[in-house]
């Protein structure tokens, strides 16, 4: 069985973040970068299906800039078996783009099984892998804690509003990863120096045929305003018509 | 929010716009590695420093060590992150791969190190002296020891300690009791008691190689009669299977200032008479094996210094920024002027200034000698590796002794720039004081640092491998005199570097008349060696941070980082190697009161 990981590379959010001129860009050159955690999860949940004897082949895939080879060294050393890097400017994307270059590389790939971070923590947009089932036809299972494969069948526990439930899937499938899923681990260093020897193809958006035909348009980015500094009540009774008359929280 | 930030920013101008650490991919050594792998090595040594280690720092100083029938208990914690350091291959990363370790360059593993160090001090002893113990058995054992110990202690499945103190032998180690008797199969008996043996015993791991200088019964007395023995806990038969207790017993551990959970112990070798070791090394040649693990230790030890340092700078840095206390200095008299934070304050500033060049430049000079021990172990030409190594004997008590020492005083200005609030546990930088002090004491206490540079490393080659290394910065300074930004640092380091020129050649002359007053001083002049070594690796690091800030964007943290890098490089220079003058004037007073006074 082969399965399909994806792998996005994401600023590390502890990082300051800063506007470009006209407010149409965040700018994340000087950022550093680190494979976005729910994919860790996704690649982590492939791997340990490979060491169940489930999974022979893991692929990890990235859209994105030339630098993200990095976080495919750091998939690959962490146990995928080989890594796509499709080199695309990552500005120029968006969700439906995303999906539609994914599709094309399953054409290509044919995997049994995708497995995606739930969401990109940058964005938090929650729509690649719905698309690309979409596309697909294929069916799927967001927000995963378990996955279990039995008889091309893939069932999984998926944590949703006021409890867990419980989907079996007919593979080919995607499912996405959610925080209690596992426990990525650490690429080790001998894995590190292993991860040098797999390979890493990469491919254009145009080698895939895909036409570069955004159809999100950023308008403009705002920084949260910055916190006004407090006032200091005298009593619960200032508080609470406060928070009536001129927050009107309650 | 964790206790413990590091700064990779700094880690990476040195090791790659410094040192230039690519340089080591062009050697056969090194060509395994790539600068993506120094990049994943880092990021992963940052993850595993804040993720595992850093939570455990606190409430592993709070819980210590115990003692238990026999058995030390190290805090439960450090099971877990133990297991999880061992299976990411951090025990040994240097290590050679034949015996399971990555070839890694040793600038790298302590640029590594550093983060380590810096999330959770006492944690690292395990793993850091089991490194160390293995390379003196890997270098020195037999090939049945080899085979049975080296793999074993490298990947962290035992662990390793080496034990030289004894209560009456301490900076005089020649003075040792423990003794060896041959027994017929090769291995030797070996009778006595140590003390003050980090990482002695703990219940993490299934055996510990403990390496112990002890004295063949017979053999000549002090130093040049020792020999080294490697003594398990547990007894490897011949095929590597482990078999009984060695006879290893704790009757007690020390309960410390820091590094608490560490567990520092009093072992017993032979209280039964059933304990056995085998000889490392020649017979009588102990020491040479012990020193080969020492110097590797020193430099590490300063890395301690240097680590701790830095993590107290960035604390009281952030501490500094967030902490609203005062008005500015221009607004003193206005009662309702905005309160500032207090990096706004000149005294603060100077305190912050003061640290960051500290820790920088100990940075710099830890990065840079292991660098020096890389590149002499890997080049293909045999003279330069022998000045290379010349260059490192010379520079190793200075990592230990001033990165320890700077180290010390960094974590105490940082207290300093906390307030009242640095000296109680809520924040992080007692510890980081706590943890430090132990660096200038052990591994050879900064004493006999001093005295081992004058007496041992000065002279070493006629004193050419030190004329040399004046040599060297002598040509720094000549071709930077007229830098435009830091021509005038350049010139103050000339003036600090000649002063350190004349002291030590006024050593030279009266050191044989009057021996003591040459080590009543040792260590004034290690901190004015210290200087220069430091001043330089700044003035350098701040030239070429000159030479990148025009294109660096304006604004941007790179532009922000180089324009800092070459102001920290102007305010050692004018702040802190005018410090030498004052030093080299005490040392050529020729005053000799301190030997006069009774005690």
């Amino acid at each position: 069985m082969k399965i399909l990981t994806t792998v996005r590379r994401v600023p590390d959010l502890d990082a300051r973040f800063s506007l470009n001129g006209d407010k149409t860009e965040i700018d994340t050159e000087a950022l550093d970068h680190k494979v976005n955690y729910f994919d860790e999860v996704a690649v982590e949940e492939a791997i340990r299906l490979k060491e169940k004897g489930v999974a022979d082949e893991i692929v990890s895939v990235c859209i994105g800039s030339g630098n993200a080879t990095k976080e495919l060294r750091t998939a690959l050393a962490m146990g995928a078996d080989r890594a796509i890097l499709v080199e695309a400017d990552e500005k120029t994307l968006d969700p439906y783009l995303v999906a539609a270059i994914l599709a094309k590389l399953v054409e290509k790939e044919q995997p049994d099984l995708i497995i995606m971070g739930k969401l990109g923590v940058d964005f938090e947009n929650t729509q690649v892998p719905q698309l690309l089932a979409g596309m697909l036809g294929w069916p799927q299972a967001t927000f995963a804690y378990s996955t279990e494969i039995c008889d091309s069948k893939v069932t999984v526990g998926r944590e949703v509003d006021g409890g867990t439930s419980t989907f079996r899937l007919p593979l080919p499938a995607i499912v996405t990863a959610d925080l209690r899923l596992n426990e990525p681990r650490f690429p080790s260093l001998p894995g590190i120096m292993k991860a040098k020897r797999k390979p890493l193809d990469t491919m254009t958006i145009e080698d895939l045929g895909v036409a570069l035909e955004p159809r999100v348009k950023t308008v403009r980015f705002e920084m949260p305003p910055e916190r006004e500094a407090g006032v200091i009540v005298a009593d619960v009774a200032e508080l609470i018509q406060k928070l009536r008359d001129e927050v009107k929280a309650i | 929010m964790s206790h413990y930030h590091l700064d990779r920013r700094d880690v990476e101008f040195v090791l790659f716009e410094q040192l230039q650490l690519e340089k080591l991919l062009n050697l056969p050594k090194y060509s395994e590695y790539s600068k993506e792998i120094f990049d994943m090595v880092l990021g992963e040594a940052q993850k595993i420093a804040m993720d595992v280690l850093a939570p455990m720092n606190e409430p592993a100083d709070k819980e210590g060590c115990r003692l238990e029938d026999g058995q030390v208990k190290i805090p439960k914690i450090f099971h877990d992150a133990y297991e999880k350091y061992k299976a990411g291959g951090w025990v040994a990363p240097h290590a050679k791969v034949e015996w399971g370790g990555q070839g890694m360059p040793v600038s790298l593993y302590l640029a590594a190190t550093e983060f380590f160090v810096g999330a959770c001090t006492s944690f690292l002893f395990y793993p850091g002296l089991t490194a160390s113990a293995a390379h003196v058995v890997e270098l020195f054992g037999s090939d049945l020891v080899k085979k049975n110990y080296v793999e074993k202690m490298y990947s962290g499945d035992w662990t390793g300690t080496m034990c030289l103190t004894e209560a009456g032998a301490g900076s005089a180690v020649g003075d040792l009791l423990t003794s060896a008797t041959p027994n017929d199969d090769g291995t030797y008996n070996v009778v006595g008691t140590k003390i003050f043996i980090s990482a002695g015993d703990h219940d993490m791991a299934e055996n510990i190689g403990h390496l112990v200088l002890a004295r063949v019964k017979g053999d000549p007395a002090g130093i040049k009669g020792i020999s080294l023995f490697l003594v398990p806990k547990i007894w490897v038969k011949d095929d590597g299977s482990l078999g009984e207790a060695n006879d290893v017993t704790i009757p007690s551990i020390e309960h410390k200032m820091g590094i608490n959970a560490c567990s520092t112990c009093v072992i017993n070798f032979g209280d039964e008479g059933k304990c056995r070791g085998y000889l490392i090394g020649k017979r009588m040649k102990g020491i040479v094996a012990m020193f080969h693990m020492m110097n590797e230790a020193r430099i590490v030890t300063g890395a301690q210094g240097m680590a701790l340092g830095n993590a107290a700078y960035q604390s009281a840095l952030l501490y500094a920024k967030e902490r609203v206390q005062g008005t500015d200095i221009s607004n003193m008299k206005d009662a309702d002027a905005p309160r500032v934070t207090i990096d706004k304050h000149p005294d603060v500033k100077r305190m912050l200034a003061t640290m960051k060049a500290y820790s920088e430049g100990l940075r710099a000079l830890i990065l840079k000698s292991a660098y020096l021990l890389d590149m002499s172990e890997s080049i293909d030409d045999p003279v330069e590796a022998a000045r290379l190594r010349g260059v490192l004997e010379l520079l190793t008590p200075i990592c230990k002794a001033y990165c320890t020492d700077k180290g010390f005083k960094v974590t105490e200005l940082a207290i300093q720039t906390y307030g009242g609030y640095g000296y109680i546990r809520e924040y992080p930088v007692e510890q980081y004081m706590r943890d430090v002090k132990i660096a200038s004491l052990y591994e050879g206490t900064n004493g006999i640092q001093a005295m081992d540079l004058l007496g041992r490393k000065l002279p070493m080659k006629n004193g050419m491998v030190f004329m040399n290394f004046l040599g060297v910065i002598g040509d720094f300074i000549d071709a930077n005199k007229a830098h435009p930004v830091l021509g005038g640092a350049v010139l103050l380091l000339e003036k600090a570097k000649n002063k350190l020129g004349e002291v030590s050649y006024g050593f030279a002359m009266s050191g044989q008349s009057d021996p003591d007053y040459p080590m009543l001083h040792a260590v004034n002049f290690l901190e004015m060696m210290g200087n220069v070594v430091v001043g330089h690796l700044l003035i350098e690091g701040g030239i070429i941070a000159a030479g990148k800030l025009p294109d660096a964007k304006e604004g941007s943290s790179d532009a922000v980082y180089y324009s800092n890098k070459v102001k920290t490089a102007q305010f050692f220079a004018t702040n802190i190697l005018p410090g030498n003058d004052a030093l080299a004037a005490a040392i050529v007073s020729k005053d000799r009161s301190a030997l006069e006074i009774e005690f």
